[in-house]
């Protein structure tokens, strides 16, 4: 060993070397605070999110993220007002049916887009049949199947040729993801247009317009002032829409002030941590999300394809469970009141929607019966306990699903009615089985297309519906058909309750809960509605 | 036998020295031609791999399409062809350079590759940075109290360091200095304000070059703030292997025989230390570095994701869980050029460093 242990020298190198790391790193991390208040936009309101977006432009989208970038920059010709449901004209001076298939659109003269061209009629025709032409994989073409052709006679008049008559759903798609109007003189006509040539070509005719686009790092809006249209005009000079990956960092930032609104999507605990913090207001609305338990028809105990299959047992099995669970449970336990219990298919805050399970299962007010449960399954035959397979995605509705779906479980076997096998799988492979017939008993989640009841009926309860259940009720297919072209609304309604009472009794799925909307906003900010729209509109926020 | 010593018979030194050149650029064309196989090796498992475990069109509106409209998408997006014809187009895409456009969000991967690119480039360069100003001095510390309890204290130090899971050390990072102290920015690469503003002004995309181009100290520190906590948690990770391996190479290069013979001529040990001992041991360093910045692009995945530092780590987390192919394919091939190029340039100053490396 000829390394010396002690001379002056060596400690000396060793002090200095340690001292020169200290430093630099200290200097490194001294001072304190950050600098975010950096105020280089002046006093805009800086909103923060975890969705993302896919494409800038309406024909290439068909998700949350670009639709909230959407509806801040482009026109729609109808819309809601803010806390209503009704739709009336936005961009458009009128909007109605002038014939059984024909749906009529009149434009005020003079509109003009951020970058001074003239928004037409001919914009609008071109929106529709560029959408339906590119049919983007990633779009919302489909969305437009009732859509026959669609004509602009003058500058000022559209007209919307439908495939069925007095279709009342269209109007609410014209509010939303293929509604949205686009420049003719630089959008693409077949193919989706790239995201900075948009931004670029100043093409925005919206209560804003962007001027400055990061892709999914940062959006800077700047109030559009040939916005002409059913909102106001904004009352902050200008939004930066701030993205995150992670809802914890989301939450921190509006925390520490760094962004005035957090709105999708904070955790449920998060919510609850921040709803005692005084330097942060929650903001709830109602919410269009919905969660439910989907019942394969021919693979759920008793199904249809079964060995011992048998109807009236298989209903019986499906009706023990909407017996036992136990919703106001799973909202507070789980979801911290984020979401909450959901007793239909429409939920509350759309026209039609009524409780239909509350009064026909469980203890008749919400709560569960397992003596009902019981007493159900002994009447229809059934051996106790049902072995039930019930799946859930653990990456897809958020990371308190295996929370949610365990609780669930423990419920269904608390009082040995049920042996549940709880499994869970990856999104896409979760996607391919349960339409496969793989799952008996599943998870699903529902987001609207459109603020409109027909959106919770029509995908789930038609013969070929998106579930692949096998569900199949005729009175019910028909009663769907029938309230999607019925003119009068008080007539529509009753069609709307009647079909979801049928649904109730035949259970193709079992609605769990209600998503509320629910926005953090710094204390010193107001002006964020969150409404049936469904829809974060930037222009009442201030600070 | 003086003058047999000192001039050897030219008949033996020419050849050696042609032997040696030659031996270099044969080295070096290895070295080259390695890259090859290298990146398509790895092209080739990611293109297959990440289509076993599903698509984009399913990814994205698996739970709002019915059977038949998904399945028509995916025809129409053409996943649904011969896996084979899939994999030679893109292959006959990657030799022409055209890395195409992500699936998910339309923007063209090069640009992906352009923008978050550089975001990894400036973490890997803040962690270098760190890893070198922590790990070497330290190393040098431990050496010279061998044994020592500072020398104890560094080496447990040093474990911890390189053993702790990033997201792990990050998310600690963040809850003591971002959380409880509130002395750092939680996340991301700089305030929204000056991302934005930097980005109006044009520059080269490096946060750090373009603060100090505007001239505006506020913006600089904002981007000094942000990087702080990342390039720790990232950077300590080598700092820890670097530490270790300056140690053990200081301590090795102590005991050589040419160290003794400089001592019995005289030479003072605090000059011994630093001119004999210390320059030898950081030789192996530049050897290391190149296996450390594969470990460190990997590392930036997780520490990107936990501090939203929005660069190639953080967009292939992103993809993958989108499924979307050609973004992940990019970014892996991108990956595979950068590690392979990297260790071959280190290679070759290795070679040229020390000549044994060639043989």
């Amino acid at each position: 060993m000829a390394l010396h242990h002690s001379t002056r020298g060596r400690l000396g190198l060793a002090a200095t070397a340690l001292g020169v790391s200290t430093l630099l790193l200290a200097g490194c991390a001294g001072g304190t605070g950050n600098t975010d208040n950096t105020d280089a936009t002046g006093e805009s309101i800086i909103v923060g999110t975890t969705d993302k977006v896919t494409t800038l432009d309406p024909a290439g989208s068909y998700d949350n993220g670009s639709l909230a970038v959407q509806t801040q920059v482009f026109p729609y010709l109808v819309n809601t007002n803010y806390n209503d449901t009704e739709v009336v004209p936005d961009l458009a001076e009128s909007a109605e049916f002038t014939a059984p298939n024909e749906y009529t659109v009149t434009l005020p003269a003079g509109l003009k887009w951020s970058n001074g061209h003239d928004l037409t009629s001919s914009d609008v025709k071109f929106s529709f049949d560029r959408n339906i032409a590119i049919a983007d994989p990633n779009g919302a073409s489909s969305l437009l199947y009732n859509l026959d052709s669609v004509e602009a006679p003058d500058d000022t008049t559209v007209v919307f040729h439908l495939k069925t008559d007095n279709d009342q759903v269209f109007p609410f798609i014209l509010t939303s993801f293929p509604g949205a109007i686009v420049d003719e003189e630089v959008f693409s006509a077949d193919a989706v247009t790239p995201d900075q040539d948009i931004v670029d070509g100043d093409a925005f005719g919206g209560p804003y317009k962007i001027t400055s686009w990061d892709f999914n790092k940062s959006v800077e809006f700047t109030p559009n002032e040939n916005y002409k249209g059913l909102l106001d005009a904004p009352v902050n000079s200008g939004v930066i829409l701030s993205y995150f990956a992670e809802s914890s960092n989301l939450k921190l930032a509006v925390q520490q002030g760094d962004v005035d609104v957090a709105y999708r999507s904070l955790s449920a605990t998060d919510v609850e941590d921040l709803s005692g913090n005084d330097a942060v207001k929650v903001v709830d609305g109602p919410g269009g999300e919905i969660r439910y338990i989907v019942f394969n028809f021919n693979t759920q105990p008793y199904g249809a394809t079964t060995a011992d299959a048998d109807a009236a047992k298989a209903l019986a099995v499906r009706q023990a469970v909407a017996d036992l669970v136990d919703r106001e449970a799973i909202s507070d336990q789980v979801y911290k009141g984020t979401y909450t219990p959901l007793y239909s298919y429409v939920p509350e805050g759309f026209s039609g929607a009524i409780d239909a399970l509350k009064g026909l299962y469980g203890d008749g007010d919400g709560g569960p019966d397992a003596e009902k449960a019981k007493a159900t399954l002994e009447a229809a035959g059934v051996t106790t306990p049902v072995e039930l397979s019930l799946q859930y995605s653990p990456d897809h509705y958020g990371p308190s699903s295996g929370d949610e779906y365990a609780l669930v479980k423990d419920q269904l076997e608390k009082d040995g009615l049920f042996t549940v096998n709880l499994q869970s799988t990856e999104w896409v492979q979760y996607s391919k089985d349960r339409t496969a017939d793989v799952y008996p008993a599943y998870q699903l989640g529902w987001f609207p297309d459109y603020s409109d009841a027909d959106n919770y009926l029509t995908p789930f309860f038609l013969k070929d519906n998106f579930l692949g259940n096998h569900y199949d009720n005729s009175e019910v297919n028909d009663l769907i058909l029938e309230q999607a072209v019925e003119p009068d609304a008080d007539a529509r309604k009753a069609d709307i309750e009647k079909i979801q009472e049928l649904v109730a009794a035949d259970l193709s799925t079992v609605p769990l809960l209600q998503g509320a909307q629910v926005a953090v906003t710094g204390a010193d900010v107001s002006g964020v509605i969150l409404d049936a729209s469904f829809k974060l509109r930037f222009a009442p926020i201030t600070k | 036998m003086t003058t047999d010593v000192a001039d050897p018979p030219a008949a033996l030194e020419a050849p050696r020295k042609r032997g040696g050149g030659g031996t270099l650029g044969r080295y070096i064309l290895i070295r080259f031609l390695l890259i090859f196989p290298t990146v398509f090796i790895l092209v080739t498992l990611v293109f297959f791999l990440i289509r076993m475990t599903g698509d984009p069109i399913t990814a994205a509106l698996g739970g709002r399409l019915p059977t038949d409209q998904l399945a028509e998408r995916i025809h129409e997006a053409g996943y649904d062809r011969n896996i084979f014809i899939q994999y030679f187009e893109y292959l006959g895409q990657i030799f022409t350079f055209n890395f195409g456009t992500t699936i998910t969000d339309k923007q063209p991967v090069v640009q992906v590759l352009a923008s978050y690119g550089l975001a990894t480039f400036e973490l890997v360069l803040y962690s270098l940075v760190v890893a070198f100003i922590v790990g070497i001095p330290l190393g040098m510390v431990a050496a010279a109290l061998r044994d020592r309890w500072p020398d104890a204290v560094l080496r447990i130090s040093a474990i911890l360091f390189y053993a702790t899971p990033v997201f792990f050390s990050g998310l600690v990072a963040k809850l003591v200095f971002s959380v409880w102290l509130g002395w750092l920015p939680v996340s991301g690469r700089a305030g929204v304000r000056t991302e934005i503003a930097l980005g109006r002004d044009g520059g080269t995309g490096i946060y750090l070059i373009d603060a100090i181009a505007s001239g505006n100290p506020a913006y600089v520190w904002d981007v000094v703030s942000h990087a702080i906590l990342p390039a720790l948690t990232l950077g300590l990770l080598t700092a820890g292997i670097f530490l270790r391996l300056v140690r053990t190479n200081v301590i090795g290069t102590y005991n050589m025989p040419y160290i003794d013979a400089a001592r019995s001529r005289g030479v003072r040990e605090s000059r011994l230390v630093r001119t004999h001992a210390y320059k030898p041991a950081l030789i192996p360093i530049i050897t290391v570095i190149g296996l450390q910045i594969a470990l460190m692009l990997g590392g930036a995945v997780l520490t990107e994701t936990t501090f939203e530092w929005k660069g190639l780590g953080f967009q292939l987390a992103a993809y993958l869980s989108a499924r979307d192919f050609v973004a992940v394919q990019g970014i892996v091939a991108m990956i595979a050029i950068i590690v392979a190029v990297t260790n071959f340039i280190v290679d070759i100053i290795a070679a040229f460093i020390d000549p044994r490396v060639r043989y």
